[in-house]
């Protein structure tokens, strides 16, 4: 009799055990999920002037960020097939952008052969037919830096090695670039040529947003970021 | 009870751990790839000495130029590569060809993606490209046809857990009695249901951050990633930067698992195992039971990683086919068996299993 009572005392805590782990545990998830986003979400709000060389430049052939985050599922396929290394993870401190793809143009830039668009299993990362349907970005010329504006010398690496040559990069009468908008598919050959180090004379921008995590830029070129 | 280890369990355990060569491989190489490709890129290839950086791109390098000799065929040329750079050229056609890890990969152009990926993708976005069909038409015909083999065959986590139920074993020899508190199986449909909504309501995957699989391909990639860079900085050892508070997760679940409750992750939360359940539910390949050499010994309740009790004929969709009790029935009463439906309940010798879990 006794034993009988302690064994159906037992299984009552046994489910009671269980509903209350099962309901901590959905509490659980739920709960840092929600926070967790909201906290990144406010993380990720772009400050004035992030334009200019701080925004995330994704993979060519990526859809608009928004959409691009609800389709990528994070499976490292366009990092492992990228022939150039250039396609680099966010790391966990990026919060909700972990495991997505980014690069950074002055370090290694895209050679645009596109093989990302090709492996990505769920479209978040389109296949294009021409190179010059990319819209990673747009390079923009810091007048202040580049030497060949500046005057302090004649350079031209950034026309030469434009692999859209004379149609997204041109020469003015001093050889300096000029990057016309339309053309330019922000591959970012152009900044990872750049003479100007450091800071280059010319970077890719994008209105993607931009991160305090993970190191888009490295840091000595992002402190000089806000006085242009 | 004699135990002997059937041939299924070792091919089992051959490709779960074929699966975790794989997961550390591909970085790997793809980091070799990367680096040829940068100097070939860099037309300095004929020029370059074929020093590699780092010791463990040199070890690779050392693998791959054993390789026997071999000519490349590169937009319709044939072309011969002498040496230092002779097979060189040869890796990184056929290298390439392998991406991605547990959750979505490609090998040789055939595209795989995990289910719970593609169903996440589809319910954050609203939408299913072409590709990622064509991706998941794979895994869900083997899902479909054999249940939930993902989880016993393939899941390195599984195999992880796997060994977590020996140390168990460990600790009983040791008279030290681990906890078995069995939960509800609910809670993994449960945790599924609440992330497949917050994944459409938030337009962000989530059940990859939770779904173990998915954390430990990630972050064997970044660590693997993470252990290149450091070679190729000249350092050694371990770079444990790039392993996160995730591996907590796993840890968390390894623990609880050893004190508390046997194969309680796959059992009774795993949100992917939930999808594979559901999808397998009607699967082909089943086990079944011949009440005539069946002796109710009980043997196969106590070896079913799942919980299930085969004894009874109790399996529904929680078997993942890993052919555990079917290796170590001592009076060969089980085998598998094809058919939609599970085998007729059986008057005789039918014992209500204690444990068991009606699904």
């Amino acid at each position: 009799m006794k034993g009988k009572k302690e064994k159906t005392e037992k299984s009552a805590r046994r489910s009671f055990v269980g509903l209350a782990g099962a309901t901590a545990a959905r509490a659980a998830v739920a709960g840092g999920l929600v926070a967790g986003f909201l906290g990144l979400r406010r993380n990720r709000a772009a400050p004035a002037g992030a334009r200019n060389g701080l925004g995330i430049v994704r993979p060519p052939g990526a859809l608009e960020e928004a959409e691009f985050l609800s389709l990528c599922i994070r499976c490292t396929r366009c990092a492992d097939s990228c022939v150039t290394a250039c396609l680099r993870l966010f790391g966990p401190e990026a919060g909700d952008l972990q495991g997505t793809p980014y690069l950074i143009p002055g370090e290694r830039a895209c050679n645009l052969c596109l093989e990302c668009g090709a492996t990505c299993p769920t479209g978040a990362i389109k296949l294009l037919e021409k190179k010059e349907e990319a819209k990673m970005g747009l390079a923009v010329v810091d007048e202040r830096l580049c030497v060949s504006h500046n005057g302090t010398g004649v350079c031209g690496a950034c026309h030469t090695v434009c692999p859209l040559r004379n149609r997204a990069i041109t020469q003015d009468f001093r050889n300096a670039p000029v990057v016309h908008d339309d053309k330019c598919s922000g591959c970012g050959l152009c900044e990872e040529i750049c003479i100007v180090r450091d800071r280059r004379g010319i970077r890719v921008t994008t209105d993607r947003g931009w991160t305090t995590a993970g190191g888009n830029r490295p840091k000595t070129a992002a402190g000089g970021e806000s006085s242009s | 009870m004699t135990v002997r280890v059937h041939k299924l369990q070792l091919t089992r355990r051959f490709v779960q751990l074929l699966v975790l060569a794989y997961i550390l491989a591909v970085p790997a190489v793809a980091r070799y790839v990367n680096y040829l490709s940068a100097r070939e890129l860099d037309k300095n290839i004929e020029k370059w000495d074929g020093e590699m950086q780092g010791a463990l791109l040199d070890g690779l390098d050392g693998i791959f130029r054993s390789l026997p000799d071999g000519e490349v065929v590169r937009d319709g040329e044939v072309i011969r590569i002498d040496t230092p750079v002779r097979n060189r050229a040869q890796v990184l056609d056929y290298a390439q060809e392998v991406r991605g890890g547990m959750w979505s990969a490609e090998i040789a152009g055939l595209s795989i993606t995990d289910p719970l990926a593609g169903a996440e993708s589809i319910a954050a976005s609203g939408r299913a490209e072409k590709v990622l069909w064509i991706s998941l038409i794979l895994p869900l015909i083997v899902t479909i046809l054999l249940g939930r083999v993902f989880c016993s065959w393939i899941c390195p986590v599984g195999l992880l857990l796997e060994l977590t139920d020996r140390l168990r074993g460990i600790l009983r020899f040791l008279e030290v009695a681990p906890r078995e508190i069995r939960f509800s199986r609910w809670i993994k449909y449960t945790l599924l249901a609440v992330g497949i909504l917050l994944t459409a309501l938030l337009a962000m995957p989530v059940l990859g951050y939770v779904y173990p699989p998915a954390i430990v391909g990630r972050e064997l990639h970044d660590f693997v990633f993470g252990l290149f860079d450091a070679a190729e900085r000249g350092d050694f050892g371990f770079n444990i930067d790039g392993l996160t508070w995730m591996n907590l997760i796993i840890l968390g679940i390894v623990a609880f698992e050893i004190t508390i409750s046997r194969r309680w992750w796959c059992r009774y939360v795993c949100p992917g195992g939930a999808l594979y359940s559901l999808l397998g539910a009607a699967r082909l390949v089943r086990i079944r039971r011949r009440p005539e050499k069946c002796t109710q010994c009980g043997t196969c309740v106590t070896v079913c990683p799942v919980g299930l009790t085969p004894m009874t004929d109790r399996m529904g969709k929680e078997c993942d086919n890993c052919g555990r009790c079917f290796s170590y029935c001592p009076d060969k009463a089980l085998t598998f068996g094809l058919g939609a439906k599970s085998a007729k309940m059986s008057t005789k010798g039918s014992v209500e299993g204690k444990g068991g879990q009606p699904s």
